[in-house]
Order: C-alpha cells, then sequence, then structure tokens
C-alpha cells in the first residue's frame, strides 16, 4: 500500500529507434517501482522513431509522449520533464532507453535524492566504472574535463543519462542544446541558478545490443564543438 | 567636416542603438546582468576607439609606429560598413536564437497535449 505523502515520482526515459528494449525496460522499472513506497509513473518520449518504438512502450505500461520531429537527446529529455513538471510531479528521474541503467540504480537515485537534500543529483558509471570499455572510460573522462574547463562544473561523469531532479529542478532548469551535448549544458545551467548538484555511483550494463547504440567517440567532437559555440555566444549576450 | 568626425557621426546611431538593446533587453529580463556588462564592454570599446581615432593615429604616427596614410573617405565608408555588419550580425543571432527557442518550446507543448488527448 502506498502512503498519501510519498512523493510523486515520474521517470523519464527518452527514446529514439529503441524498439527492441524499450519494453523491457519500461517494465523493469515499473516492477522496481511496484516494490517501493512511491507513486509513480513512467513516460517514454518518443523522439520520432521510425520503427514501433512507441507501440511497444505504450504495450509495456507506460505514458508514451511522441515527438512530431527528432529533436535529439536533450529536446525528448527536455518534453519528458516539462510533462512531470506540468502534471504536479515531486521528482523525476531519467534514464536510458536501451537498458544501460539498473531500475535498482533509479530507487536507489531517487533515496539518496530525498536523503541528501540535492537538487540534481547524477549517476556516475566512473566512481565505479569495473565493465566499462577503456575507450569509453578515456572518452566520458575527456568530455567531463572539458565541461569542467568551459563552465567550471566539476562531476566525474557529465555525460550520464541516469539523472534525478527535484521540483526545484523541474521548475527551474531550462537548457538550450538539443543533442547529446546538453548532459553538459544542463550542469552548467544547474550551477548558475545555485542548484545543489551531487553524484552517487551507479553500474553500468553493457550488452551487445547498447554497445552497438552506444555514442561514438567522435560524437565528442561534435558535442565539444556544439559547448564551445554555445560558451562564446553566451559571452557576446 | 574632418573625416574622423563623420566617421563618428555615421557610427554613433548604431552603436547608440545597441547600447539601448542591450539595456531594454535587461530591463525586461531577457538577458542576465553578466551579459549586460559585456556587451556595454564592447559597444563602448567601439565607441572609444572611433572617438580617438584620430590623437590614436596622430600618436602612432609621431612615435613612429605606423607609416599608415591618414584616414581616407574610403575608410569611413568601409568601418561604417563594418560596424553595421556587426550591429546587425548580432540582431540576427539573437532573434534567430528567440526564434529557435519558440519553435523548441511550441514543439514540446504540442506533443505533450497531443499525448494528452489520444490518453
Amino acid at each position: 500500500m502506498k502512503k498519501a505523502t510519498s512523493p510523486k515520482i515520474c521517470i523519464v526515459i527518452p527514446a529514439f529507434n529503441e524498439e527492441t528494449t524499450v519494453g523491457g525496460v519500461v517494465k523493469s522499472i515499473y516492477q522496481a517501482l511496484q516494490k517501493s513506497k512511491y507513486i509513480s509513473e513512467v513516460v517514454v518520449v518518443d523522439d520520432g522513431s521510425k520503427d514501433n518504438t512507441a507501440r511497444k512502450a505504450k504495450q509495456s505500461g507506460a505514458v508514451v509522449i511522441s515527438h512530431i520531429l527528432n529533436s535529439g537527446s536533450g529536446g525528448a529529455t527536455a518534453t519528458g520533464l516539462s510533462y512531470a513538471q506540468q502534471n504536479g510531479f515531486d521528482i523525476a528521474a531519467t534514464m536510458d532507453a536501451d537498458g544501460q541503467h539498473a531500475p535498482e540504480d533509479v530507487i536507489k537515485g531517487i533515496e539518496e535524492l530525498i536523503r541528501r537534500k540535492d537538487d540534481l543529483l547524477i549517476g556516475s558509471r566512473l566512481i565505479n566504472n569495473k565493465g566499462m570499455s577503456k575507450v569509453k572510460i578515456f572518452g566520458n573522462k575527456g568530455l567531463s574535463f572539458i565541461t569542467y574547463i568551459l563552465f567550471g562544473v566539476n562531476s566525474t561523469d557529465s555525460q550520464s543519462g541516469l539523472r534525478i531532479y527535484s521540483r526545484r529542478a523541474l521548475q527551474e532548469l531550462q537548457w538550450e542544446t538539443q543533442g547529446y551535448e546538453f548532459c553538459s549544458e544542463m550542469l552548467w545551467r544547474a550551477k548558475q541558478i545555485g542548484l545543489k548538484i551531487g553524484e552517487y555511483p551507479i553500474k553500468a550494463i553493457y550488452t551487445e545490443y547498447s554497445k552497438g547504440k552506444g555514442q561514438n567517440n567522435w560524437n565528442a567532437v561534435n558535442i565539444i564543438k556544439s559547448l564551445l559555440k554555445r560558451r562564446i555566444a553566451e559571452i557576446f549576450g | 567636416m574632418s573625416r574622423y568626425l563623420l566617421l563618428l557621426l555615421l557610427n554613433l546611431p548604431f552603436i547608440l542603438a545597441a547600447i539601448l538593446s542591450a539595456v531594454t533587453h535587461y530591463k525586461l529580463g531577457r538577458s542576465t546582468r553578466r551579459r549586460l556588462v559585456l556587451q556595454l564592454a564592447v559597444w563602448l570599446a567601439v565607441l572609444i576607439g572611433l572617438a580617438l581615432a584620430e590623437p590614436i593615429y596622430t600618436w602612432l604616427f609621431t612615435n613612429e609606429l605606423t607609416a599608415t596614410e591618414p584616414l581616407s573617405l574610403f575608410d569611413v565608408v568601409q568601418i561604417t560598413a563594418v560596424v553595421i555588419t556587426f550591429y546587425i550580425a548580432n540582431r540576427t543571432r539573437l532573434k534567430t536564437q528567440a526564434l529557435e527557442r519558440r519553435l523548441q518550446d511550441l514543439h514540446q507543448e504540442l506533443s505533450i497535449r497531443l499525448s494528452d488527448e489520444s490518453k
């Protein structure tokens, strides 16, 4: 029985052509949430997929928001969090649709956010990076370093998709980039508006599928270019 | 009329318009204090540079730090064109950014409303 005073939790899963895994991810997070005390809803933001991502997510019991146009990971995450804010959720969590994140880590993050009273909590794969390839470790550490140089935000895993947001973060946090670079920009904007940012260790589950779907390290070049552009644009108004 | 004065008079309206626009944006809450300070610093630097163009040139010339010809009418036109281009480019960038933001918000809101209707 869920207590009436339990915080309302919204799990946001941005997805683009993830029909293979999205159903399983939704089911597993629902199972984990059922064991917890939280009133919850799982929202899949289908970012203009060409496959059956939306149908599979709906069949698994998620609320599906379909983007008419493909906007990128940042745009899909913004839509999901805006839905959570408009529907009065107290806490939101974002996780990847490729099955990279363990549902237990999401629940653990929600509990940590409540306990620490943070506004934005990042699930870091690099605090304990067992199972992660050296190339991925190098790529992620590099981007975290660049995030620190450009924006002064110190994070061990600035690109992590598993993030937990307080109500304040849902109301105040906004970013402009639409692609993967939003991960770094979000941290910067959170710092600018004075949100309390924290980190906690998570494990990353890499399957052959998620390895294939994951970001190419060369994509980091585009991310850095976009972040630099954003930083310079900020200087000139 | 002195060419240096002409240069200043031709550019002054654009510099004042840019400063006014930066202050208005800040006062209407569309810009941060830091952005305002940076915008003011850039445009005031341009204004001071143009206002002091003649003494700067004289000083450089007498100290043999430059051997260029004094300001020609073509130079006046060219510098004015650069300032106007900078002004227009900055305004266009701001407008594009605002439009991009509105389009994103529209797309986001439309997607949420359509999903609410299909529930």
